[in-house]
């Protein structure tokens, strides 16, 4: 089943990228890529092994994660609750069977192509410092998330009230369950990663529009469909949107910083060993 | 002179108006003080808040519907009621190892025979870890009543369990609410002889394999046991079913009665029962099975540090049925056969012999305290009941192969098993048993309509049977249910250690309703914990609950009839409409 899942997913997503990259980046951008690609890999080099690291951290963290915020965890599902009242039933009271396909489809297919895509056209850009920065920020966002996830304990609106907001997704298309549980626990809805990844895509658009005008459109009006459909699907509260918003925020301001701060030369000049490294890695490639 | 005495008398007559008045003042101020402190030493009497604790909607979407209904109507009366949300495994350890709640929504396990509410509710085992006495619930009538259940038999025993029936009904220690429909999903071309309850391990013996391939493929929606293993971990257990695979125990429950499964046969002397255990059994490990780890077990649930804590440390699981052993006594004879004292009547005694029979060589290192260096542990805290038991070794018709936390579990066929030689026993037919999580029910279905899985081992969940299609090799298994759900009071603390208090509360659940809208039917509303024939006539559900009926009608709450019962209760209310108590 998860296979499956995947297998379309990647298809899905995969066509999405192929089309767009061809609408949006356009055959000058990609034949220049072509000659110019082993130096944008080595400058980008660096941050994807970080972002790499990190999401391999995450995914043996998951494990653990769960049973330690149990221990020292706050609860608060109630008192999200409480503050918030029923902002995701106004929201699921819109509710259509066209819209319910329309926020699934992008809650699944279309965040993992909000996330994919801006690599590939980032990648196309002789200057490599938006790519930089956005893979330093989506880091920044999942690990600043998982911090969160072990502090806070959340149950999202479907569990929390089931009478009153429907688990439109898991319901409908029960298949998405297998996939969702893989990469999380229902118990991590603050804040919510698929707002807090959307909207940093949908900032590091509006920056790039110069270079992508029709990139920030699509950008801005997915990301805006990612957070609703978080609160649609009853899967995240406001809050948690308001806090992945607050994620993006600080994840893109903190990659700016760093990005600007340590280049990987200059990181290779202090340190000896990684200068060493890097040198035995050159003749290596020679 | 004059002046003098003027003065003088000036004098006097100002020391007297001094000393008059310091007297006055005292005497004013002291009543006064007094008045004051009388006052003041009063505690205030606050707002009466309460938590509902119970589980997410995943794996158990009624529960918290539940809680959300009774927060609601508590709210409406003037209670602070709000709920509270844990992780299955955490919501037992809060409400049955640590006993932190103020009311809770969940599941009971139940029971087949009456005595089961000897656990439930019997007064020694207010302050144990368990299903025992979660509520704390203690009183000498009862204990008496308990007690004289097991000993009787036969019409005598009726009429006590009736007398138990109806004092629960009145006393309200916890509420049943409703017994949910065991509705479960087979498929039928590839095994036929789905004819024994899907809770028990006989369920997925003798089943008969249509084609060649000899895996069967069963689904739960609970991650619990690809966690943990321990049969005595309540945590991490509601029915057991899955580690009933793995051990066996030296009867089987059948229906109705109690058969013999590792035990050959048992013949009763008084009460004590001489229990021959079968030929050449041999634990998962191949090491011979015999009558000392009977006994073994018998100790290690009726102690699990075997009396080597200063605090018994007794199994948080199985342990009405241990209390009916006296584990001390038990008289080894030799490999095969022992003797075990008893105490009660026969139908009661035969419980004792469902737990789950534990291999000494493995069990005997894990009668120690659990340590977490540098934290502090409960004193009764054994590493038996909070181990882990992976890979469980049993002697049970499947033996474990391998798991994946929260995805799946692989068992195989354990070909030395007592089963395999006895044409008389269902054995296991298949090579392997898959048994795979699926995130819920709706999931399930799905895998078991398309053909990649063949039984739900977990039951549906209500709100989904009404999407299965049932077809020539898809067919909808409905089971008796001996569990219930029901909302607990911890009656430790004040409000609830007033039953006039839980009488109330427990007339502001709508079972009918509650059965109606959130079971969609599926599940019957109840007056009582016990099942069947043991339900008396005059707790017969008749459309409301004969002893709390509901207050109002039609779902919708009669507010003031419920203030008023509170008032009468002895209860008050302050201006703002909201209920008084001390707590």
């Amino acid at each position: 089943m998860l296979v499956r899942v995947l297998l379309q997913l990647t298809v899905v997503v995969a066509v999405m990228t192929a089309v767009s990259t061809a609408a949006v980046v356009g055959r000058d951008r990609l034949s220049k890529t072509r000659r110019e690609y082993r130096d944008r890999l080595k400058s980008a080099a660096p941050i994807t092994g970080i972002l790499a690291i990190s999401l391999l951290f995450n995914s043996v963290a998951r494990e653990i994660v769960p049973d330690l915020s149990w221990m020292i965890g706050w609860e608060v599902t109630e008192a999200f609750y409480n503050i918030e009242g029923g902002f995701v039933l106004w929201v699921q009271s819109y509710a259509t069977p066209v819209a319910t396909t329309y926020f699934s489809f992008v809650y699944i297919y279309g965040y993992v192509f909000l996330l994919v895509f801006p690599v590939v056209a980032y990648f196309a850009l002789s200057d490599t410092r938006p790519l930089r920065e956005l893979l330093t920020a989506y880091t920044l966002n999942y690990t600043l998330g998982l911090l969160c996830y072990v502090l806070v304990i959340a149950y999202g609106p479907r569990n929390m009230i089931p009478e009153l907001a429907e688990a439109l997704l898991y319901d409908t298309y029960p298949q998405y369950q297998h996939l969702t549980r893989q990469v999380n626990r229902n118990t991590n809805v603050f804040p919510s990663l698929h707002t807090s990844l959307s909207a940093t895509v949908a900032m590091f658009a509006y920056r790039t529009r110069d270079v992508y005008p029709k990139w920030m459109l699509a950008a801005i009006f997915l990301a805006v469909s990612v957070a609703v459909s978080t609160m649609y699907l009853a899967i995240h509260w406001t809050i948690d949107v308001l806090a992945g918003l607050v994620l993006a925020y600080v994840s893109i301001t903190l990659a700016e910083r760093f990005v600007g701060r340590w280049s990987a030369s200059d990181l290779i000049e202090e340190w000896p060993l990684v200068k060493r490294f890097a040198e035995r890695w050159e003749s290596l490639r020679r | 002179m004059d002046r003098e005495s003027t003065l003088e008398n000036g004098g006097v007559s100002r020391r007297t108006l001094l000393a008059g008045a310091a007297t006055g003042l005292t005497v004013a101020t002291s009543g006064c003080v007094r008045q004051v402190r009388s006052v003041v030493n009063r505690d205030t009497v606050d707002h009466l808040s309460v938590s509902i604790a119970t589980v997410p909607a995943d794996g158990d979407r009624e529960s918290v519907q539940i809680a959300n209904l009774l927060a609601d109507n508590l709210e409406t009366v003037g209670i602070d009621a709000s709920v509270n949300l844990l992780a299955e495994e955490e919501f037992l350890r809060a409400i049955l190892v640590n006993h932190d709640f103020d009311l809770y929504v969940g599941r009971h396990p139940g029971g087949t025979d009456p005595d089961f509410l000897y656990e439930t509710l019997h007064s020694v085992y207010a302050d144990e870890p368990g299903w025992q006495n979660p509520f704390g619930f203690t009183s000498m009538t009862f204990d008496d009543l308990l007690e004289r259940q097991r000993v009787l038999e036969g019409d005598r025993r009726r009429d006590v369990i009736e007398r138990i029936a109806d004092s629960v009904a009145a006393e309200q220690p916890f509420v049943p609410v409703c017994v949910p429909d065991e509705n479960r999903l087979v498929r039928e071309d590839r095994f036929d002889d789905w004819d024994d309850h899907l809770a028990t391990r006989l369920g997925y013996l003798g089943l008969e394999p249509l084609d060649g391939d000899g895996e069967l493929r069963g689904i739960i929606t609970d991650v619990r046991p690809t966690q943990n293993l321990n049969p005595l971990s309540v945590e991490y257990r509601n029915r057991g079913t899955i580690v009933n695979f793995v051990y066996d125990s030296l009867g089987t429950v059948a229906g109705d009665e109690v058969r013999p499964w590792l035990a050959s046969s048992w013949e009763w002397n008084g009460s004590a029962a001489t229990v021959t255990i079968r030929d050449d059994v041999q634990w998962h490990d191949g090491e011979p099975l015999t009558a000392a780890d009977v006994r073994f077990t018998y100790r290690l649930l009726e102690d699990t540090s075997l009396g080597d804590s200063d605090v018994p440390a007794p199994s948080p699981r199985y342990r009405g049925q241990s209390s009916i052993v006296d584990s001390n006594a038990i008289e080894v004879h030799d490999e095969r056969t022992l003797t075990i004292p008893m105490t009660g009547s026969q139908n009661v005694r035969e419980r004792a012999f469902t737990v789950p029979i534990l291999p000494k060589h493995v069990w005997t290192e894990r009668t120690g305290g659990a340590t977490v260096p540098g934290l502090p542990v409960e004193q009764a805290t054994t590493t038996a009941v909070v181990a882990e038991n992976v890979p469980p070794i049993g002697s049970g018709p499947f033996q474990f192969v391998d798991r994946t936390g929260r995805e799946s579990i692989l068992l195989e066929r354990f070909d030395e098993h007592f089963s395999r030689a006895d044409d008389e026993l269902p054995e296991a037919t298949v090579e392997r048993f898959r048994v795979a999580v699926h995130p819920g029910s709706p999931s399930a279905i799905e895998a078991i309509e398309s053909g990649s899985a063949d039984v739900t081992i977990s039951t549906l969940e209500a709100y989904s049977v009404d999407e299965v299609t049932e077809s020539e090799s898809v067919r909808l298994l409905e089971s008796s249910s001996q569990m219930f759900y029901h909302v607990g009071f911890n009656v430790r603390n004040a409000p609830f250690s007033n039953p006039y208090f839980r009488r109330v509360v427990a007339r502001l659940l709508d079972k009918e309703r509650i059965v109606d809208e959130l079971f969609g039917g599926h599940a019957s509303p109840v007056a009582t914990p016990l099942a069947g024939e043991w339900v008396p006539d005059d707790l017969e559900w008749d459309g409301d609950d004969p002893s709390v009926p509901f207050f109002g009608a039609d779902g919708q709450l009669d507010e003031s009839a419920a203030r008023t019962a509170f008032e009468e209760a002895g209860f008050r209310y302050d201006d703002d409409g909201k209920l008084l108590a001390r707590y």
